[in-house]
């Protein structure tokens, strides 16, 4: 026969177990949403909706209108351009953040297969390095060495490689360099903690399975790896969308590229509030960049569900 | 055997990963060390071949008074917002880790989405609030839009850090008497120090480094990146390669830190204590 | 308290210290109700499986700690410390850090911490499992020693009989959240009110069965595996009645030594295996049952049966152990 434990009147258990609410438990998270909600949620609130403002004799009036979004598409291609300068920006975005990974990804495989593991610790904070350093000031040393009398056209053309000194600053070539050396340590960092994760024990079956090194890697590493792909494609997207630095200093604001010579769209939102004439409007398009950027958002997350 | 032959890659495969790393390194590092090598140059614009060394920029850049006014104005906002997002950061990062409830999961999102959100459009809509309060252009303001972006930073770091503590010591605390309050000073807090200081020092790293915020919300009382980028427009001196250096410099300090802190979180499953533990 | 993983044993032990919560019931500790006083304010100190000393304090630190909660005078704590210590055999330890202790060093620690601030209860979790075997052998003593120099209670949770046996001087057996028997080490293991208990402590045969005459103090059973006797204890069985009846292994002999036993069944002996000092028999019957039988041999004195010879098993009535119908 088994004995159970005598059961009393139900009552109400002890008042604080570790599980159950407390008062510290909103205490600690207050400051935070506090913080947040008035400094973060409130201005970005107000910013969309500043942009459904409408302007009237030069003054913006608070309400709720579209007239500044129609205001900007009807111009889209023709007087301010900003299709153009939204297809400028994605397209740089893209090539520079597919430039980043295919890039970064064999310098992470060097130092997670082929640097000792003693060495590997080092050699990542120095890669990380440069990202320690003032951005601007990094910039300011690019122009110096892209210049037309810059450091490397001297040396090219010292080493009679080049004729003429190629034009670098002033194109979206710069820009995309500038851009590159921001991304490179973040990426850098994530596809080497990815590869790191690696399973040793699955390259070693594929390896004794008869796989060549080729194999190896294009069958088990790289597809293991996608989701450090995957952050680093929305990483770097975002941060190129959002740049305004790289294109104003090396791209020279109007920078050149295959699709002309387009300003960046960033770099348009800057230059609009810095003359703050038409507030609603900007705000406007910033909005339509934030949006730009939550379609990339929602895209890598359903990516990456599909992933799982 | 060496790494490589262990991990069956050939040698002539092993050759050409080292040279691009090399390579690699080198595009890293090229604006730093020419940032460096040309503050000491005796020549108005860097060139070469090598036009000897000077001083002199440092000295011009001790005599500016703009630049140097800008670097102190950093020097203070960034650890200040730096230690305010980390002890925010903290109790957040204790509560998300103890307590679960309904909605945690949209809680957290909201602490990451401020990194997420492009610095432009925050310096846009920081100014924007601000300017309604009459905040904005002073170095205050920095402050207060710099904390939100450090935050997330914080929480994440000291979070990674208490999801390493061993889970009964803080019941242990509680068992042997101690309230939450006394659990937390005395026995979570020591345990999340070295996150706390990684996370402050990366935190102070971001703020001082930030332009495009402050750029919107600084105005007449800039920060040194936006310090610079006025200088860049109106004048190229050689004398920012020396203040380049000099951040560089401050960089590699804290820089230090982080890898005796920071790291160590990142690449090991256990911290080294925990590792004792077991023997 | 001791049963098998997942029985709510170590659940049980939360709830006393107040870690985990309770949908109803009262918790008294000497006549005072804790039931709903939190985990800081109860005085149950655990001593962890993990030990859970606090990595940042070195020895002398994590004792102290309970006392320095509240206000207490340096020098006050200091001599409670070291005696404490000295009880422990710490007292050369006692500025080490926690990482440079072995496991028997931890464990003691964590006692001395738990015991500092003069608990009527202490609650142990597993705190063996870290400890290597031979370890554990010695600290079994120590610990028994220690509880009945202090004259408080221990509970102790533990899935390990030997433990349990050696150290208890009641214990609870419990499996799947619920009580089975509570009772000495010798109740247990020799009087088993519940089918649980007869096979979870010692070993032991069961037969099930149905009562087919009742008489002054036995019952007579027939069973798959033939008819037996058992002793009633409580109360006397109905005919027809289903029952249980519990043969421990080492009450099983060969026929052919005693034959006077009541009880005989035919068997096929089908392995044995070497336990030290002890060999245990595993027997067929001709219903394809598996008995099993213990004898106290040594490799050099052993029966040396071959395998697949058929025996006669026997043994007395006043062995056996009579449970109620098997509740499934």
């Amino acid at each position: 026969m088994t004995q159970k434990l005598p059961i009393s009147t139900p009552r109400s258990p002890a008042r604080w177990l570790p599980q159950e609410t407390s008062l510290l438990k909103y205490l600690c998270l207050a400051p935070a949403i506090i913080y947040d909600s008035i400094f973060f949620l409130l201005p970005l609130i107000f910013l969309v909706w500043i942009g459904f403002w409408s302007v009237e004799n030069y003054r913006a009036v608070p309400g709720f209108s579209l007239s500044n979004y129609l205001d900007i598409f009807s111009q889209f291609f023709t007087r301010s351009r900003y299709g153009f300068a939204i297809a400028q920006s994605l397209w740089v975005a893209f090539t520079t953040t597919a430039l980043g990974i295919l890039l970064c990804y064999p310098f992470a495989m060097a130092l997670v297969f082929l640097v000792p593991e003693r060495l590997q610790r080092l050699l990542l904070v120095l890669a990380i390095m440069p990202f320690w350093t003032s951005y601007i000031l990094r910039l300011y040393a690019w122009q110096t060495i892209l210049n037309n009398n810059g450091l490397l056209n001297t040396l090219l053309v010292r080493l009679n490689w080049i004729k003429d000194p190629l034009q670098i600053m002033f194109t979206q070539w710069g820009t995309r360099i500038g851009l590159l050396h921001y991304l490179a340590p973040i990426m850098i960092l994530i596809l080497y903690l990815v590869l790191r994760n690696t399973d040793r024990t699955l390259m070693g079956a594929a390896r004794n399975l008869g796989a060549t090194q080729w194999q190896t890697f294009w069958r088990v590493v790289l597809p293991l790896s996608k989701p450090g792909i995957l952050y680093s494609a929305v990483f770097g997207l975002i941060i190129s969308l959002g740049d305004v630095l790289s294109g104003t200093i090396l791209g020279g604001g109007t920078g050149q590229s295959i699709l002309g010579k387009f300003p960046l769209f960033s770099a348009i939102i800057l230059n609009e509030y810095a003359a703050s004439t038409n507030l609603p409007r900007t705000s406007a398009l910033a909005t339509l960049l934030i949006g730009i950027m939550i379609v990339i958002l929602m895209t890598g997350f359903k990516l990456a569900e599909s992933e799982q | 055997m060496s790494t490589q032959q262990k991990r069956g890659i050939d040698l002539g495969l092993a050759i050409a990963g080292w040279v691009y790393l090399l390579l690699g390194f080198i595009f890293l590092m090229l604006p730093i060390v020419t940032l460096i090598a040309f503050s000491f140059e005796n020549a108005r614009f860097p060139t070469l071949p090598w036009a000897g060394w000077t001083m002199q920029w440092y000295q011009e850049l001790l005599t500016d008074g703009r630049l140097l006014q800008s670097l102190q104005r950093s020097l203070i906002v960034s650890p200040l917002a730096a230690a305010a997002a980390t002890v925010i950061g903290f109790f957040a990062a204790y509560a998300l880790n103890r307590f679960n409830f309904p909605g945690k999961n949209l809680l957290s999102t909201l602490f990451i989405v401020p990194i997420l959100v492009p610095p432009l459009i925050l310096g846009v809509a920081f100014l924007g609030l601000l300017s309604r309060l009459n905040l904005q252009g002073q170095i205050l303001s920095v402050f207060l839009a710099h904390v939100v972006i450090l935050m997330p930073t914080a929480i994440a770091l000291i979070g990674l850090r208490l999801a390493q503590m061993p889970k009964d010591i803080e019941e242990a605390a509680w068992n042997l008497g101690a309230n939450e309050w006394q659990a937390l000073h005395r026995v979570i807090l020591p345990w999340a120090i070295p996150g706390i200081a990684g996370a402050w020092l990366l935190a102070f790293t971001f703020s001082f480094d930030e332009f495009i915020i402050a750029w919107f919300v600084s105005g007449f009382e800039p920060t040194l990146p936006v310090s610079i980028y006025t200088f860049l427009g109106a004048n190229l001196s050689p004398s920012l390669n020396a203040m380049g250096t000099i951040v560089f410099g401050i960089s590699v300090v804290l820089l230090i830190g982080v890898e005796l802190l920071l790291l160590p979180l990142l690449l090991d499953r256990q911290s080294s204590v925990q590792k004792d533990e077991t023997a | 308290m001791m049963g098998p993983s997942g029985c709510g044993k170590t659940t049980l032990l939360r709830i006393i210290a107040g870690l985990e919560g309770m949908t109803s019931g009262t918790i008294r500790l000497q006549e005072k109700d804790i039931t709903y006083l939190p985990v800081h304010q109860r005085n149950t100190p655990m001593v962890w499986q993990s030990f859970a000393l606090f990595p940042h304090l070195n020895v002398q630190q994590n004792i102290a700690f309970g006392l320095t909660l509240t206000a207490h005078r340096k020098a006050e704590v200091k001599r409670r410390v070291r005696e404490i210590a000295a009880m422990m055999h710490l007292e050369s330890l006692l500025d080490r850090r926690i990482s440079q202790l072995s496991g028997g060093q931890k464990q003691r620690v964590a006692i001395a911490r738990a015991l500092i601030t003069e608990p009527k209860i202490l609650l142990l979790d597993e705190p063996m499992s870290a400890l290597d075997p031979h370890l554990r052998v010695r600290m079994q003593a120590e610990l028994k020693r220690l509880q009945q120099s202090l004259g408080i209670s221990f509970i102790y949770v533990t899935h390990n009989q030997n433990e349990a046996f050696s150290m208890a001087d009641r214990v609870v057996v419990m499996n799947r959240g619920s009580i089975e028997q509570v009772g000495t080490p010798a109740d247990i293991y020799s009087r088993p009110t519940t089918h649980f208990v007869a096979e979870f402590v010692g070993s032991n045969n069961l037969f099930d069965g149905e009562v087919i005459e009742v008489g002054q103090d036995t019952v007579t059973v027939r069973c798959p595996q033939g008819t037996m006797q058992a002793l009633w204890r409580e109360q006397p069985h109905q005919m027809g009645d289903r029952v249980t009846i519990v043969v421990p292994a080492e009450r099983v002999f060969l026929a052919i030594a005693d034959n006077s036993a009541e009880n005989k069944i035919d068997a096929t002996l089908r392995g044995f295996e070497f336990m030290g000092s002890q060999v245990i028999y595993f027997l067929e019957t001709d219903t394809g049952y598996e008995v099993r039988m213990i004898r106290q041999e040594s490799l050099d004195h052993s029966l040396a049966i071959p395998i697949n010879s058929r025996l006669q098993l026997t043994w007395k009535t006043r062995d056996t152990v009579l449970l109620g119908e098997r509740i499934q």
